[in-house]
């Protein structure tokens, strides 16, 4: 009962150890806006880069059939 | 050709608003009635007892104060009334019956509104509000605006007739000047025409700025004119073309085009006669304020108008027209800061090209070009690839 | 120069250093413009509040709202709809994954309850976002190999314009989603990068520069085919301007699928066109019962209705407190753009569990007299359309000149709710509310209703106007000269604040503040209370 007491308590105490370690990791990503300075200088430069790249329909071959739709009058 | 005996008497006319038959009329004790947009029914300004002027504001080239008041970044048409508005140059006007039909003539006639501009004590600018679409709670809506707004003010500030039998009498003045311009306007469906499209752009023009019933004897003989008027054995003209496009009431800019060699033989914008100058058909029993509210909904073109079918007929209808005036061409002319023209000069670009075959030359413009040699350039680049095309189909 | 100041530890007063610890500096002290990169826009550091504050916004703002996005993706659709849609669509990877930056652009300075209050409306509107674009992903036949899938037939799109409470007799079965809102509207705000290509696409195609660049915007999406298959028809409206009804060709030619056209009249003040108005709203009805297979439901309507008109009462009651005292704590921005988000989406849950928490706040504040706001030298009401790429320059004006933006002209649209008693009494609000939408409300039918401004003013007892000076607007530029006039008769403060929506090219940030700047010093004659954000350059910010 004893050995099964200090082994929650380990696990607790770890469980506070990794909280905390995750909270001041997380703190410091905020803190010196890290989020912000990765989307701008990787993410965002990579996903423009994709989509500058993407091949895309030429809308402008879309056809505009005269009598594809009817007159909505109720 | 030789020259049109009146030519010279309908420019006059476009000189300046209050032209010698607005002053005759006004003399005669009419009341002058102005208006900007084809959605103001002008056989309604037409009631015995007042006269319609469609405004333009002809040589404006420097909207000063007008542009204080409403930014250089709005159309130079609506600029230019109102600068002339501002210099009394409609001070004739005993009334301005307004629609909001696009954003800077609304805001020019709000401030008609608003402002002591027009100096006439009895001034008053009427609103309308005009539908968007074709359907019957649409012409139901415009009829009543009509009834309201135009037939009521005029009736209860001027004491104007506007019994259905003073309707009949307006009604049948206007199909008389529908009548003779589009006897006119024939000529120019002829494979070589007798007549300009500045000719023709004048005549109209005049139509829509004077009291009707006292330019009918001139426009009547100017059709008998027209039936022996022989044309140019070798035309002077490259090829034939529609202009269609946003606002357009200088027929300097009609000169332009045909000195490049392309001639106008159909006018499909605001100030054409496409639309204008179709008659009023009243069925038997109907009542004479239903045809008008319905013809005016019916007959426009104008991209205003938002239903599906209607937006796609529109393109067919242009194409249509290229067609029955036998022309090589389009020109889409559309006025810097017009916003359905803008939009509607895009897709007319690409698809009357693209599904009908026929070569679009696209342009933006101001209300007065004073930039010429660009759109020369234009044209004359147009016009020649036209040609090749010709030659490419062994025409 | 900084790192120096930091060394310089022998001047260092210990017990003010504490205290600037633990409450965070005083407004006159905090040099927000030191926090900035040079051009990017991004911080060296975010800014310290004090503990209490730093804390709140890092737990209950920060981390909060990162989790949750996480759990709305989740929840409205998956993260696998939402991974296809960022690769597919650059609309919503390149703008809302720096989503945690506009809090943060929007919130600069604030403390206490502000803190507290004007952050949930950001929430609101997150959450919002993700549910419709997650919605348009699950159903979009282009991220599912061109299937049609039941939520695509079980979807409703429409233009932005027109407003959500159309759809509530659906509501119990089908989702309406708006075209252009996700895609374009709010990327503005959040990444004002991104929208540059879809103008410069619609005038690729042709189009002039000069049209409204909104709807040059939206137009762009669907000539660089980044519109989502997401529904089997549309609806579209004329609101709120000449460029909105144009705009309806190129939807209609590049979207190729049943478009209902629902314009509202212009001339909205006669009685003769609510008739005509509600009307249009019954075919719509038609149409979308005939396009559908479902009747409308008259239940389903009253329902969504009495629960919108909760969120308008609510409204009634922040301007209350906006107007009548010093206690109001949501800042000019967080006002604007959830004021106009939520009365044009309509009802949705995250707008109830959202004014809870904001009614909570307000009432503390009122209870106890806390001032939210305490260096406003001006109460401001800001009027016209306001630019998209800069709608958090309130927050910027408060903090650098005092000036509070107490009010905009787009939240005062929709004022108004909807009686349910009967059908007609109903149909006729509807028709009233439909045509009160953004813009129009003010910028159509007379001009009586733009210069409701004067009223306003003098309702939310402000002292100051911010003209929004929109250059490609067509109706506010028609009226240009006679506010000149109307400023200068009735001795009224206002600057001019010149943008384009949302293309922060024409008018860059950088220059409205130095606009107002200018008036500050020039016209006004006052100092600023942080020099730091006079001159800053975030030219290549989001």
């Amino acid at each position: 009962m004893k050995k099964c007491k200090c082994k929650f308590g380990r696990f607790l105490l770890k469980l506070l150890g990794v909280a905390l370690v995750a909270n001041v990791a997380l703190f410091i990503v905020f803190f010196f806006d890290l989020d912000g300075k990765l989307l701008f200088n990787v993410v965002e430069p990579f996903l423009k880069k994709h989509y500058d790249d993407m091949e895309r329909k030429d809308t402008l071959q879309m056809p505009y059939d005269m009598d594809k739709y009817p007159k909505y009058d109720y | 050709m030789k020259d049109l005996k009146h030519l010279i008497y309908f420019e006059d006319l476009l000189q300046e608003a209050n032209n010698a038959l607005v002053q005759q009329a006004k003399a005669e004790g009419k009341y002058a009635i102005g208006y900007t947009c084809y959605f103001m029914p002008e056989v309604l300004l037409d009631l015995p007892g007042c006269f319609s002027v469609r405004l333009r504001a002809p040589r404006c080239t420097s909207p000063d104060i007008a542009t204080y008041y409403m930014s250089a970044r709005v159309c130079h048409y609506g600029r230019s009334l109102f600068e002339r508005a501002l210099e009394g140059g409609f001070n004739f006007l005993d009334a301005q019956m307004a629609t909001e039909t696009c954003t800077v003539t609304c805001r020019f006639q709000e401030h008609l509104q608003r402002m002591d501009i027009i100096k006439n004590d009895n001034f008053f600018c009427e609103f309308i509000d005009v539908p968007f679409k074709r359907t019957e709670n649409n012409y139901e809506h415009y009829r009543e605006q009509l009834r309201y707004h135009v037939l009521g003010k005029l009736n209860e500030k001027f004491g104007i007739d506007v019994s259905d039998k003073a309707l009949m009498q307006a009604i049948e003045q206007h199909n008389e000047v529908c009548r003779l311009i589009n006897e006119i306007g024939d000529y120019r469906k002829l494979d070589n025409p007798t007549i300009t499209g500045y000719e023709f752009q004048v005549i109209q023009l005049a139509t829509l700025v004077c009291p009707k019933y006292l330019i009918l004897d001139k426009l009547r003989e100017t059709a008998e004119e027209m039936k022996t008027r022989e044309p140019d054995p070798k035309p002077n003209y490259r090829c034939k073309v529609v202009l269609a496009g946003s606002e357009n009431d200088d027929p300097d800019f009609t000169k332009l085009i045909e000195s490049c060699g392309a001639l106008v033989v159909c006018d499909r914008h605001c100030y054409g006669a496409v639309e204008s100058r179709q008659p009023i058909v009243v069925k038997e029993g109907q009542e004479p304020l239903d045809a008008i509210a319905r013809h005016y909904l019916d007959t426009s073109n104008c991209p205003r108008f938002m239903p599906q079918d209607e937006m796609r007929e529109r393109k067919r209808r242009l194409a249509e027209l290229v067609k029955e005036y036998k022309a090589d061409g389009l020109i889409i002319a559309s006025n810097k800061f017009c916003e359905y023209w803008s939009y509607e000069r895009v897709i007319d670009t690409v698809v009357m090209k693209r599904d009908f075959g026929i070569p679009v030359c696209s342009i933006e413009k101001e209300y007065i070009n004073s930039a010429s040699g660009q759109l020369r350039t234009r044209f004359q680049a147009f016009v020649e690839s036209v040609e090749i095309k010709k030659i490419q189909e062994g025409k | 120069m900084a790192f120096k100041k930091k060394l310089d530890l022998k001047n260092l007063d210990i017990k003010k250093a504490a205290k600037d610890f633990w409450y965070g500096k005083p407004h006159g002290e905090r040099r927000l413009g030191d926090l900035y990169e040079d051009k990017t826009g991004l911080y060296k550091h975010r800014e310290w509040r004090g503990v209490k504050d730093t804390m709140y916004y890092f737990y209950n703002v920060w981390l909060y709202n990162y989790v949750h996005m996480v759990i709305d993706v989740q929840k409205f659709g998956g993260v696998v709809n939402f991974a296809k849609g960022v690769w597919r669509y650059r609309w919503v990877g390149q703008t809302y994954l720096p989503v945690l930056h506009w809090f943060d652009r929007g919130m600069e300075g604030l403390r206490g309850e502000a803190l507290r209050a004007s952050p949930w409306h950001y929430r609101g509107m997150v959450c919002e976002t993700i549910r419709q674009f997650q919605r348009m992903f699950a159903a979009d036949t282009k991220l599912h190999g061109g299937k049609k899938n039941d939520l695509w037939y079980h979807t409703m799109a429409h233009n932005e314009t027109v407003w959500g409470g159309i759809f509530y007799p659906w509501s119990d079965q089908f989702d309406n989603v708006s075209m252009e809102m996700i895609p374009y509207f709010v990327t503005c705000h959040v990444n004002s990068h991104t929208v540059h290509n879809y103008i410069d696409a619609v005038q690729s195609i042709g189009l002039p520069g000069d049209p409204c660049p909104m709807c040059q915007a939206e137009s762009g999406l669907f000539v660089l085919d980044d519109m989502p298959d997401y529904a089997p028809f549309t609806i579209t409206s004329n609101e709120a301007c000449d460029a909105s009804v144009a705009t309806s060709i190129l939807q209609d030619w590049f979207l190729d699928k049943p478009l209902f056209a629902m314009p509202q009249p212009m001339q909205f003040d006669d009685p003769l066109v609510l008739k005509h108005c509600a009307r249009e709203i019954e075919e719509c009805w038609r149409f979308i019962e005939e396009q559908t297979g479902v009747p409308f439901n008259w239940d389903q309507l009253v329902k969504k209705l009495e629960q919108q008109n909760e969120l308008q009462k609510f409204e009634w009651e922040k301007w209350d407190v906006a107007a009548k005292t010093s206690y109001y704590p949501i800042n000019g921005v967080a006002q604007a753009l959830y004021r106009i988000y939520y009365s044009q989406d309509g009802d949705r849950k995250i707008w109830h569990d959202c004014d809870k928490k904001v009614r909570k706040i307000m009432e503390k504040c009122v209870r106890k007299k806390i001032n939210s706001f305490p260096n406003t030298r001006h109460r401001v009401i800001a009027w016209s359309c306001a630019p998209l790429y800069y709608s958090h320059w309130c927050t910027w004006a408060y903090n650098c000149w005092g000036l509070n933006v107490v009010i905009n002209m787009d939240s005062l649209m929709f004022d108004m709710t909807i009686r349910t008693d009967t059908y007609e009494n109903c149909l006729e609000d509807m028709a009233r509310y439909h045509m009160w939408a953004p813009m129009r409300r003010m910028a159509v039918g007379g001009m009586h209703h733009i210069f409701e401004l004067w009223e306003n003013m003098e309702k939310f007892n402000c002292d100051m106007v911010a003209m929004y000076d929109q250059l490609q607007c067509k109706g506010m530029q028609g009226v240009h000269g006679l506010f000149e006039d109307e400023f200068r008769a009735r001795n009224i403060h206002a600057f001019w604040m010149p943008h384009a929506l949302p293309d922060s090219r024409t008018v860059s940030r950088m220059e409205i503040r130095r606009i107002i700047n200018d008036y500050m010093t020039t016209v006004m004659h006052e100092e600023p209370l942080d020099p730091s954000l006079l001159d800053f350059d975030d030219s290549m910010g989001w």
